[in-house]
């Protein structure tokens, strides 16, 4: 279910969305289970509306996309991984205690 | 910055932060509740509670979501997605507290920050975590990224207990490693966690008088180094992952040189009115000292502070008495 903002991503759509994106992407990787990922969800929707144009915000439900969390060796939720011109930049695992400031900080160095 | 005088700021809504809340709304308390993330604090992330008295079972995300939903019910206002940096006692006698660029102000405030993971702080923990490459500390989120694979886990209370039976559901081989011979944790959980170590498929083993003195690994984790207490002896332990569940460290950080702590980061309370060292501020919960760390406590603080607010209220230079029985803030 992807809120505004805020794109599902399986596994064939990857490459499009994510690899093919011409602004970059922050992909959390996320699962029903897990607690702190529902504590970032807001974060990131906040993001998402924020960043419009500069950054595009996908989620992949790791419960629903095995392959994918294995392919890109998941081993923790959430975990978000920043792409830009297909190449991964950057990454986060986890919520840290100021998640929303963490999070930009660690994206803007990458928008243009 | 806004003109509302509120009559309580609750710091966190974890269950310390919403039993106050609930309390202090019903009383018709101008209430608001500012939390850094979302309501729930630690105990979002477990999927099992069975030791709240008059709940045979629950989750944590149930149990908490039928708290805020009580307590907003009666009108107390709760702000996720700030996070609390300054507390201020201002000339009128009101408090003041900072979030993001704001100023909110009451006439009394109750800190119920909870607390976060304890680290093991050995070689290799901070890096694998970072790159969430086989270090956690939460079992309920990661097992079942463990499927078929063989992790380590840390701990001697009920966290660890817990979490290590989860984990055996998931994984090959689970092997909890502790540094006493025995737990601290319920007898019943040690009893279950005796029960699945005996079983003869070896799928989760308990080593005790252990602990780790290194994370290793190429990449990702591929072995702890594990020494005995006792006897000196180190060997290199093989395994996909490691959980940590050593315990809480509280998230005072921010209320050094403003309220009095202790050395290891607990705010100073009398126990009985969880009144800190700044007056109109009460503590409340996993960040208090004295605390016993559980669900039911925290709420127990939330409520007292509560209750005991009032008086505060009835007569602000009862801040500094002593704990007596003229006082009982309840009635008698």
């Amino acid at each position: 279910m992807a809120e505004e903002g805020l794109i599902e991503v399986t596994e064939d759509k990857f490459e499009d969305e994510v690899l093919r994106s011409e602004v970059p992407v922050l992909v959390d990787y996320w699962a029903p289970w897990c607690g702190p990922c529902k504590m970032a969800a807001p974060v990131l929707e906040r993001i998402a509306g924020e960043y419009e144009g500069r950054l595009k915000v996908c989620k992949i439900n790791v419960d629903e996309e095995r392959e994918v969390a294995s392919k890109h060796r998941i081993m923790s939720v959430p975990t978000m991984f920043l792409f830009k011109n297909g190449a991964l930049v950057d990454q986060i695992v986890g919520v840290t205690p100021n998640f929303e400031n963490d999070l930009k900080r660690r994206i803007e160095p990458y928008l243009d | 910055m806004t003109d509302t005088v509120y009559d309580v700021i609750i710091v966190g809504a974890g269950p310390a932060g919403l039993g106050c809340a609930l309390y202090a709304a019903r009383d018709r308390l101008k209430t608001l509740v500012i939390e850094k993330m979302i309501p729930g604090g630690q105990i979002y992330n477990t999927d099992r509670i069975e030791n709240y008295p008059g709940i045979v079972r629950v989750d944590g995300p149930g149990l908490i979501d039928q708290m805020q939903k009580q307590v907003e019910s009666f009108g107390a206002m709760i702000s996720p997605g700030c996070e609390v940096t300054a507390l201020e006692k201002r000339k009128d006698g009101n408090v003041a507290v900072l979030c993001g660029g704001d100023t909110h102000v009451a006439r009394a405030v109750v800190l119920a920050l909870g607390s976060q993971y304890r680290r093991l702080s050995v070689p290799g923990e901070e890096e694998f975590r970072n790159a969430g490459a086989g270090v956690s500390y939460c079992g309920t989120c990661d097992a079942p990224f463990f499927r078929g694979k063989e992790v380590v886990s840390v701990g001697g209370g009920n966290t660890a207990i817990e979490e290590t039976l989860h984990l055996a559901k998931y994984t090959r081989k689970v092997t909890l490693v502790h540094r006493r011979d025995e737990f601290r944790a319920d007898k019943v959980l040690t009893e279950e966690l005796r029960l699945e170590a005996a079983k003869p498929d070896g799928h989760l083993v308990i080593r005790y008088d252990t602990i780790i003195t290194a994370i290793q690994g190429e990449g990702t984790v591929q072995s702890v180094k594990l020494k005995n207490v006792k006897t000196g002896q180190e060997q290199d332990y093989p395994c996909d992952g490691v959980f940590v569940f050593v315990g809480m460290v509280p998230n005072t950080g921010f209320l050094k040189g403003i309220v009095q702590l202790t050395e290891h980061g607990f705010i100073r309370v009398d126990c009985a009115y969880l009144r800190t060292s700044m007056p109109g501020v009460f503590a409340a919960g996993d960040c208090r000292i004295g605390a016993a760390m559980q669900l039911v406590t925290a709420v127990a603080d939330g409520v007292n502070a509560a209750i005991t607010m009032k008086q505060y209220f009835r007569d602000p230079r009862w801040w500094h008495k002593p704990v007596t029985d003229e006082i009982q803030p309840g009635g008698w």
